[in-house]
């Protein structure tokens, strides 16, 4: 199994991820893996052009993410998702054994679970459904923060 | 200390905190210790002094980013409590920065407390948005979460200074010898933490090298700083187009400049868990509605729709504001719209931000203050000011030419944007000066203000610190 991190984070690969989490994983490889990004022509050179060095970057549909992942590789994957919808869709198709939770904003019937990170109810039972398959689910903004993870029911 | 240098500190305290109100630049230059301690100082009469406390705080300090508002100290409080201490009580710079570092930890609650708190005022004008009261969004994003820090910030000051004055009568400052040793620690383990960090195979040789460079061969800290200046100047890429002014509809050139100067004084003000710096945007577009329509309340729900989360690096990614409102224009004067205005939003602002932290606070901030502390330290009083006002013109045209071709070139703007920082010759160079600088600096620390040869016990904390940092490296891998 290839070594991947899988962190939800609806800013994506910003400031938390670029200065902190891709030297902290010493990550070589990012995957956005985002359906309406990937089939989004300037996004995706955006996405793909906005590396740091030493760190390819691709845009990639769920789909393609999954059939990535199952491809062997030596290098440290990173892989970035919006959404909780978006992560369920992948949780079915590759074999995960952990998950962090980053960054969610305000909105859409979301209520706040802990600083900048927001579920609703569904978000957060779609997480203790992928806890329940004993995947790790931790909610963690930077590297040196305390993990809380959240377990299943 | 009188009142008034109690007020005038309290009142610097918020607004170099506060990093709004102050152009966008506040963040680059008054709330870095160096200058920091310099304005306390210069409030208490003694900015020299004030500044050389400065100095060695922002030493601690050096490795400092923030992301998304998280981070370990407030080093400006940590900064004006270092000059005070320094002056008030006549303490070493080493003595005084020590002393000062627990006082950091003060600080970082306001920053804590004020993403949590600034939620209230996002409520607030969400309320008063959905019973049709069409609230002004320059009170609930700059007037009322101001006044709030303002505040917050002058509680947390006072509870330092009294703390301040508690300590020092409980046991007298200048009787505790081992500040001095904790200041020296502090010090070394920061300059060798961020050289291992800073992972180069020439940073350590670069370091000794402009280290006895300054110890044995007394050069002067500002040789090193013209050298690295001209370097920049022959070395980096300064291509610089604007293009052509062409207005198309009802926004102009000081529409557009008005609404760059709200972004850069308010992108921080209401900076809140709920939406970032979302008020903010919404902020900035103020004027440009007003332009756009005339409906009071046309203009209301368009303020209102960028008032959702949003969160960039303020300086890099100015171009999304520009090309916003070059869209919003369009849909205004072509009454239809051709993208996802939200959606372009979210896509840009997080490549942006990764972009923009990488190199305005990982690259330039490092640079240039770390110099302005070398010069300080080679008692360099006025010429410490220079790399700082070139820090702070460099983050201003960043800012400004990003805001103004984003409207003007559109969105491809950005991705020309990513491509010159990515290519810059910046990033290759930055680890050499930046070890250079810091090997200058620590010499200039020890030959002037120390002398380790007068003090054996200076030498041994010296090693004692540097195998310490060395250890700790080795534990984490």
């Amino acid at each position: 199994m290839n070594d991947v991190f899988i962190r939800v984070d609806d800013r994506l690969l910003h400031g938390q991820v670029v200065v902190s989490w891709i030297p902290y994983l010493q990550a070589k490889v990012a995957v956005i893996a985002d359906d309406e990004y990937a089939n989004d022509e300037f996004m995706r050179s955006l996405i793909e052009s906005s590396g740091p060095e030493g760190v390819r970057v691709h845009a990639k549909t769920i789909d393609e993410t999954a059939e990535f992942l199952k491809d062997d590789r030596d290098d440290k994957i990173l892989v970035l998702l919006k959404s909780i919808e978006g992560l369920n869709r992948l949780i079915k198709k590759v074999r995960i054994s952990s998950i962090n939770i980053g960054g969610l904003g305000a909105g859409q019937g979301r209520k706040r679970y802990y600083n900048s990170i927001h579920l609703s109810d569904d978000e957060l039972k779609i997480l203790k459904d992928i806890a329940n398959e004993n995947i790790v689910v931790e909610v963690r903004i930077l590297p040196k923060d305390k993990a809380i993870v959240i377990k299943g029911n | 200390m009188t009142y008034s240098d109690y007020f005038l500190l309290s009142i610097f305290y918020f607004w170099a905190s506060s990093t709004s109100l102050s152009l966008g630049i506040g963040y680059y230059t008054i709330y870095r210790p160096v200058m920091a301690g310099m304005i306390a100082g210069l409030i208490l009469k003694d900015p020299q002094k004030g500044m050389m406390a400065g100095a060695l705080v922002n030493i601690i300090y050096i490795d400092f980013v923030s992301t998304g508002g998280s981070f370990k100290g407030d080093q400006c409080l940590t900064a004006i409590v270092a000059a005070m201490v320094s002056i008030l009580y006549d303490l070493d710079p080493l003595e005084a920065s020590a002393l000062a570092y627990p006082f950091g930890f003060l600080g970082i609650l306001i920053w804590k407390y004020r993403l949590k708190i600034n939620n209230i005022f996002v409520h607030i004008y969400e309320r008063k948005y959905k019973e049709n009261k069409a609230p002004d969004i320059s009170v609930y994003d700059g007037l009322l979460p101001q006044l709030l820090l303002f505040v917050m910030s002058t509680l947390v000051f006072t509870a330092a200074l009294s703390l301040m004055f508690l300590l020092n009568d409980a046991v007298n400052f200048k009787n505790i010898g081992a500040l001095y040793y904790i200041g020296l620690i502090l010090v070394i383990l920061s300059a060798f933490n961020i050289l291992y960090k800073i992972k180069n195979k020439y940073n350590f040789i670069i370091f000794g090298a402009t280290f006895l460079a300054g110890e044995l061969l007394g050069i002067r800290a500002y040789i090193l700083f013209v050298l690295i200046i001209l370097t920049l100047l022959f070395t980096v890429d300064k291509k610089v187009d604007f293009a052509k002014n062409i207005f198309k509809g009802p926004i102009k050139k000081k529409d557009l400049v008005y609404s760059w100067f709200i972004w850069m004084n308010y992108s921080h003000s209401c900076y809140s868990y709920d939406r970032l710096m979302g008020l903010a945007f919404a902020h900035s577009m103020k004027n440009i509605f007003k332009k756009l329509y005339d409906n009071k309340y046309q203009i209301s729900e368009a303020i209102h729709r960028h008032t959702e989360f949003f969160n960039t690096e303020p300086n890099m990614g100015t171009p999304i504001l520009g090309y916003i409102i070059a869209l919003e224009e369009d849909r205004r004067i072509k009454d239809e719209s051709f993208e996802d205005i939200s959606y372009i939003k979210k896509g840009m602002m997080g490549i942006s931000a990764g972009l923009g932290d990488s190199f305005t606070q990982v690259i330039l901030a490092p640079l240039f203050i770390s110099m302005s502390v070398m010069l300080c330290l080679d008692n360099g009083f006025y010429p410490a000011f220079i790399p700082v006002i070139l820090l702070a013109a460099l983050i201003l045209f960043i800012s400004y030419a990003g805001f103004m071709n984003g409207y003007f070139k559109g969105k491809e703007f950005m991705l020309q944007r990513i491509k010159n920082v990515k290519q810059s010759k910046l990033h290759t160079y930055f680890p050499y000066m930046f070890s250079g600088i810091l090997g200058m600096s620590m010499s200039k620390l020890l030959f002037n203000d120390i002398r380790p040869y007068e003090n054996i016990f200076t030498i041994i904390t010296i090693i004692f610190a540097a195998c310490l940092t060395f250890m700790r490296k080795r534990g984490e891998r």
